[in-house]
């Protein structure tokens, strides 16, 4: 046993120092270099350009961009793997009851208070970071877990009856869930089903103006950029990190008496 | 300066390579599931942390700027000022991507570890063998 875990140690050493040597030999390239490469440049160019506007999104950030636009196709397959490692959970679970009254009154009133005071900072950060996806950083998923801590610490300081008292259940989350991926596959399409009826080209996660198509998401909303489709995919993609998120949670801490019926099925597939 | 910076930089980059080093140690060597878990998303995290890091570039006598624009640009000449002062924000796109594939698998596993506690009682891989139950 000694010899083994010594045998792991110093490999695990030697992988350090030889990725080490790789990196300072420059196997990288040049670390922290004056000039960043072709490809960023453009996508910082094209991310905000109304005199490029054929390749551009029309976001003031250009993470979103990439991720939305440049990249959305991969974004939606992302977030169906998302949503596909939260039905794995409830399938692990499956056979689960919500149950109430099996006591546990939450943490102190000292904790519920001032957790009441937090409750409504959080929701309106959450919602400012998802919203405001396309003008500062942050994004829908990065909205949707804040928000979803919320959630998470509503179970625990009010404990999960309170929830569960309050209408939180698992099959409204799941179908909040699926609205979420729902709306996002309607964002996506939306172009392409205007462009069928009006009879001219039009493309799958098409956001701006682009060539032999003359179709176009909003850009601006009054007096702020829209950023065409990124704003949609934010708030649909918040909804659904929010609500699958609170999901497992809520399946990981379910109690005993509430999973027995699962344990003694993965007794009976034995 | 310069130097200075790059020694600084050489030293965040290798302590993170460190870091991987020592999360892979956790994985192979602790035996309570838990435990590894964590070493886990230690892991995940250095390499995130790790891909932000190659995407970072220097500006001659000022900060690099993130890779958003501050205000709607009047006209080219302006966004060329941005293209030329910010960070890459590919590596940031992928890394994002990457949280929340490690999350999805996260999840996953935490529901299997979960499930294994309620089933043995323990979370230790090295005292349950043969499918006995405790």
């Amino acid at each position: 046993m000694r010899a083994r875990e010594l045998a792991i140690a110093s490999s695990v050493a030697l992988m350090v120092l030889l990725l080490a040597y790789v990196i300072e030999l420059g196997g990288l390239g040049p670390l922290a270099p004056h000039t960043i490469r072709d490809l960023a440049k453009s996508y910082l160019e094209y991310a905000y350009n109304p005199w490029n506007a054929t390749v551009s999104s029309m976001a003031l950030e250009a993470v979103t961009a990439i991720v939305w636009d440049y990249r959305g196709l991969d974004t939606y397959f992302e977030t169906s793997v998302l949503f596909v490692a939260i039905i794995g959970v409830a399938a692990l679970y499956r056979g689960y009851r919500e149950m109430r009254g099996l006591g546990g009154a939450g943490l102190s009133e000292i904790v519920k208070t001032s957790t009441r005071v937090l409750v409504p900072l959080i929701l309106v950060a959450g919602a400012s970071i998802a919203i405001h996806g396309h003008l500062t950083p942050g994004g829908g998923f990065q909205g949707g877990s804040f928000m979803a801590v919320l959630m998470v610490l509503l179970a625990v300081v009010f404990s999960l009856d309170y929830a569960f008292e309050r209408g939180l259940s698992s099959r409204k989350l799941l179908a909040i869930r699926s609205a979420g991926l729902i709306g996002i596959l309607l964002t996506s399409l939306a172009l392409l089903v205007a462009g069928a009826v009006a009879g001219v080209y039009a493309y799958v996660f098409q956001n701006m103006v682009r060539e032999s198509s003359e179709l176009s998401m909003p850009r601006w909303i009054f007096d702020r950029p829209l950023g065409g489709t990124l704003f949609f995919f934010n708030v649909f993609e918040s909804l659904a990190v929010v609500s699958g998120l609170t999901l497992t949670f809520i399946v990981l801490a379910l109690r005993r008496e509430e999973v027995d019926h699962a344990l003694a099925a993965g007794e009976w597939y034995e | 300066m310069s130097d200075y910076i790059s020694l600084m930089f050489t030293v965040v980059i290798l302590s993170l390579v460190a870091n991987i080093g020592i999360a892979l140690y956790g994985i192979f060597t602790k035996p309570s599931l838990i435990k590894k878990f964590i070493a886990l998303t230690i892991f995940s995290d250095s390499i995130n942390s790790f891909a932000i890091a190659i995407g970072f570039r220097r500006v001659a006598g000022s900060y690099p700027s993130v890779a958003v624009l501050a205000d709607v640009p009047g006209s080219p000449e302006e966004l060329q000022h941005f293209y030329a002062t910010s960070v890459d924000p590919l590596p940031q796109a992928l890394v994002l991507t990457a949280i929340v594939i490690g999350l999805a698998v996260y999840m996953f596993l935490a529901g299997l570890i979960t499930l294994y506690y309620k089933h043995y009682g323990t979370t230790r891989v090295d005292v349950v063998r043969g499918g006995s139950r405790g």
